[in-house]
């Protein structure tokens, strides 16, 4: 009978307040959804059987874990959201004669009930969204699955604890409020925000100057990779100073024109600068957060499918021919021609003629630390990754020799050069140098400069600067610098000779690619054992199994950005849906003492419009800001991820930052009904 | 001619779906001169705040009209009654109806900025009229850092800086203390005498006991009125008195 007591006035306190609770549950209910899917899918048989399938898993877990820590705090917000709301009911009890232990119970059974609520709704839901995402991420990463529905016990039970452990945080906390407050701030807390705000200066040129400082790092940031803490260091400025801008800042800049006399006093202002400064103060946090979600959506949105989409380009980048054969030389001495004119002659009658752009050339090469035309190659390696920094990347350089009758013959021109002479390729800066010495090495004499090379360079070889020499005594010249290497005390220190063998297969479906490039590799092996092929090792590369293993990474990025996106927007879009309720009730009194004192309800439509469109957009155009210095470093990842294509990265953050606008005034105009009804019900009460 | 003229006023509320009616006035006829200070007197729920929100055009009559300086005002536009509200009238509400995102200045000053006036004559009219009011010490804070008197005292500011033909009032006093009421009805007959003309709806006999003529309306009709004359305010409290007694007892007034 107790117990049901308790029950009830849970049940009534919920159903009287549904405005509120309905979006909450939902909230709780998609988070429960998106957490079941992403990790589902993690530990799905199906995904880690794709190609690249251990990836996928990696990149899924890494957002499972990003969901859930962003649930708990975003529930501990919404809570606290409630909370102020209940408070005067809570008050109310109190004064009737509950005392805390019975707010307790009542709490404790609003806790369980919407906890059962958004569980069972989400998990129902989440099984039936989850094959829809797997097969949705098989698309993307250009897979295929079956189209079996699996119920997962394992991923059940974790979405259970997990949030089972977010609600009785929530209960935690929530008795932890009741517990420390008297029954009159209860009464009173959802009016203690009318206190006249105060403006912060001090914070809020904090946060300017934090902001300026943030921008400044994140766009100075030169090798992404060593200064991920650093860009992170940014972010978290970035974060501390958008809540410090839209708490103290906002009300520091209302503050400020109200200072204007000629500009606070006038009709069109006088209003809307003074409510601003109250709505500001009291939807601050809320807008920051907005602003934050934003900010995270557009930049997830933007990179992720700037790699899926720039994919195939990147893929182009990496594997410039459809097949690509390196044939390593012990010494420049043995290389000669007929391993590689054995490989195009298999790759010419195993593909049935179908080959194209068959280009075979040699090159030997060396990286070092460059410095006015010498190159040093020992002790580079301790350098020799790209986690160095700017500085270091800057004066690094593989420097390529290449026989200048290779070079004559593919591509028809006939440049003579004495020993000793040089002709130079740069994949950058022009050449400024008369010689280019190897240290240890005779220097070589640079006649001249071309633009072009006989064959297609991978893109991830000019991260760095890429010098080609075309020399004519190249098997000399190779063969010094292959000894002097050889010599060093670093192992890792060596030049590589090889010849390489490359050709399209334009028109042949990839699987057909992959096997005729296993059957090359098969025969060439055979005949190396029976005949004595003259090459050491032997690697491959083609772009068609390359391909996969780039979708199946690019895909599973792609679809975590748009799954995290989702729970974002929907995040942000409840804050908004939760303001616009908050500012109707405000509203709905000033409207009627605004209409005495004598405005006409036009007058005051537009004043509260021009705020509210203010409060609500000023996130977004924020958001818009944080993208834009962003964007310097979202550029060089995405490089690194090996696409190298600006414009699409510009197009894709310019249509992320649209489609998201153009969601969000979705969003407000549907909860601006919300607010219209709540204002004009206080008109009718009138 | 009367500066305000009511001719057999009537208005009836019709509830959301039509299935009720209340007769909230009706056969309502006075006139308000010149420099009068006229109380309407009546029990909770006898139309009093009806009566009034339709002589400051707040909502339309069923029929009959309200003539402000020989203006129906009625028959004006949406957004010539808020100017002409503005110009012509000034309010002061039971519960204030203070913006409480304004200071008490900032709130004195919302009708002239609405009326397009600068800062520097906002100021010079609101020097004097808030001494007068005893409120100049507070015009920087804000409402909820101040009393139920010193809050009315600002809204009474409010409206009559404007220097509107007449100050409506609908219970002014009814959420004040006794001694804040006694302050504002003497500030009331203060500016009564330097000629402001006041209409005043109060249920309370000591509130109308400070007017020149107060009328007694009951169930939406005005059924009696009695002039002050050369009686003293205490003399015209018991004339009240009286007649609400000779009301409950049933009896006809004379
Ligand atoms: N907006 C309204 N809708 C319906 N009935 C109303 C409305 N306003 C007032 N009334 C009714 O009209 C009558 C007079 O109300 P009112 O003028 O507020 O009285 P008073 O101000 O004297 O207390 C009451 O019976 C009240 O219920
Ligand atoms: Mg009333």
């Amino acid at each position: 009978m107790k117990k049901g007591f308790y029950l009830r006035l849970a049940l009534d306190g919920m159903r009287k307040n549904r405005r509120l609770y309905l979006p909450y549950l939902l909230t709780c209910a998609g988070m429960v959804m998106m957490f079941y899917i992403l990790y589902s899918l993690a530990y799905s048989p199906a995904v880690r059987n794709m190609r690249g399938g251990s990836t996928m898993a990696m990149i899924l877990i890494l957002g499972t874990v990003v969901m859930a820590i962003f649930a708990l705090l975003f529930l501990l917000y919404t809570n606290s959201f409630l909370a102020r709301r209940r408070n005067r009911e809570f008050g109310l009890y109190n004064i009737l004669g509950m005392n805390k232990g019975n707010l307790g119970r009542i709490l404790l059974w609003e806790t369980l009930l919407s906890a059962l609520v958004s569980l069972l709704a989400g998990l129902a839901c989440g099984l039936l969204f989850a094959k829809l995402a797997e097969l949705f991420l098989a698309h993307m990463a250009g897979e295929t699955v079956g189209y079996a529905l699996t119920v997962e016990p394992r991923s059940i039970l974790a979405a259970v604890l997990f949030f089972g452990v977010i609600f009785a945080v929530l209960l935690i906390v929530s008795l932890a409020r009741v517990g420390i407050s008297k029954p009159l701030d209860l009464l009173k807390s959802e009016a203690a925000g009318e206190k006249p705000p105060r403006a912060n200066w001090i914070l809020a040129l904090l946060g300017l100057l934090i902001l300026g400082a943030a921008y400044w790092l994140a766009v100075s940031i030169e090798a992404p990779l060593t200064a991920l803490t650093v860009f992170f260091i940014a972010v978290v400025m970035v974060i501390l100073a958008t809540y410090l801008l839209f708490i103290a800042g906002s009300v520091a800049l209302c503050k400020l024109l109200q200072k204007n006399k000629s500009y606070y006093y006038r009709s069109d202002h006088f209003v809307s600068v003074s409510s601003m400064t109250f709505r500001m103060k009291r939807n601050g946090a809320g807008l920051a957060s907005i602003c934050i979600l934003a900010t995270m959506v557009l930049v997830m949105l933007a990179t992720t499918s700037c790699l899926y989409f720039g994919g195939e380009n990147a893929l182009r980048g990496e594997c410039p021919y459809d097949v690509s054969f390196s044939l390593y030389c012990d010494h420049p001495e043995d290389c000669g021609p007929e391993a590689p004119e054995r490989i195009s002659e298999l790759a010419h009658t195993l593909s049935g003629g179908r080959e194209k752009d068959l280009t075979v050339y040699t090159l030997s090469g060396v990286s070092g630390l460059f410095r006015d035309g010498v190159l040093e190659m020992d002790g580079y390696s301790r350098f020799a990754d790209l986690t160095s920094s700017a500085s270091v990347l800057e004066k690094i350089r593989t420097v390529y020799l290449t026989p200048l009758s290779e070079y004559n013959r593919l591509m028809g021109t006939d440049y003579a050069l004495e020993d000793g002479e040089a002709l130079v390729w740069s994949s950058k800066k022009a050449y400024a140098y008369e010689t280019l010495t190897f240290k240890g090495c005779e220097p070589i004499r640079i006649r001249g400069s071309v633009k072009d090379l006989p064959f297609r360079v991978p893109a991830s070889e000019t991260l760095v600067t890429m010098y080609c020499l075309i020399v004519p005594d190249w098997t000399a010249r190779a063969a010094e610098l292959h000894d002097f290497t050889a010599g060093l005390e670093d192992p890792l220190i060596k030049s590589d000779t090889l010849q390489l063998c490359s050709f399209d297969l334009p028109g042949v479906p990839d699987e057909e690619q992959i096997r005729i490039t296993e059957e090359i590799v098969q025969s060439a092996l055979d005949e190396q054992r029976e005949a004595g092929l003259s090459f050491s090792t032997m690697s491959y590369k083609t772009r068609a199994a390359n391909r996969t293993d780039f979708f199946s990474m690019y895909g599973s990025l792609f679809f975590l950005g748009i799954v995290l996106s989702i729970v974002f927007v929907a995040a942000a879009a409840l804050i908004i849906y939760y303001k616009q309720l908050s500012e109707g009730y405000e509203d709905q009194r000033r409207f009627g003492i605004m209409q005495k004192v004598g405005m006409t309800v036009k007058e005051i439509k537009s004043a509260v419009n021009a705020q509210v469109l203010t409060v609500f957009f000023a996130p977004l155009l924020l958001a818009g800001l944080h993208l834009a210095f962003a964007f310097p470093f979202l550029h060089k990842i995405v490089r690194l991820f090996g696409v190298l294509n600006t414009p699409l990265l510009i197009l894709t953050s310019v249509i992320c930052f649209l489609a998201f606008a153009l969601f969000y005034v979705f969003v407000y105009r549907s909860t601006a009904r919300t607010y219209v009804a709540i204002v004009s019900a206080g008109e009718e009460g009138r | 001619m009367s500066i305000l003229e009511v001719r057999d006023l009537r208005k009836v509320y019709t509830s959301r779906f039509g299935t009720q009616q209340v007769e909230a006035l009706r056969r309502v006829n006075f006139s308000v001169e010149q420099g009068e200070y006229v109380a309407v007197m009546g029990e909770s729920g006898s139309g009093k705040t009806t009566l009034l929100n339709l002589l400051a055009a707040l909502d339309k009559p069923t029929s009959g009209t309200v003539l402000l300086d020989g203006v129906d005002t009625a028959s004006l536009p949406e957004k010539d009654v808020a100017a002409f509200r503005r110009d012509h009238l000034g309010f002061v509400f039971q519960e204030f109806n203070l913006l409480d995102t304004f200071t008490l200045e900032d709130n004195i000053y919302l009708p002239l900025v609405l009326a397009g006036k600068s800062h520097k004559e906002m100021a010079e009219r609101l020097a004097p009229l808030a001494r007068e009011l005893g409120i100049d010490g507070l015009l920087k804070k804000y409402p909820y850092e101040v009393s139920g008197g010193q809050k009315q005292r600002a809204a009474a500011a409010r409206a009559l800086i404007t220097e509107p033909r007449i100050l409506l009032a609908d219970e002014p006093t009814g959420a004040l203390d006794s001694r804040s009421t006694d302050e504002l009805l003497s500030l009331f007959a203060q500016v009564n005498r330097r000629g402001q003309t006041i209409v005043m709806v109060t249920h309370s006999v000591k509130a109308a006991s400070h007017a020149t003529r107060v009328l007694f309306i009951r169930d939406g009709e005005v059924y009696h009125q009695l002039y002050r004359g050369k009686d003293t305010n205490e003399q015209l409290y018991q004339k009240i008195s009286d007649t609400l007694t000779v009301l409950a007892t049933g009896g006809e007034v004379r």
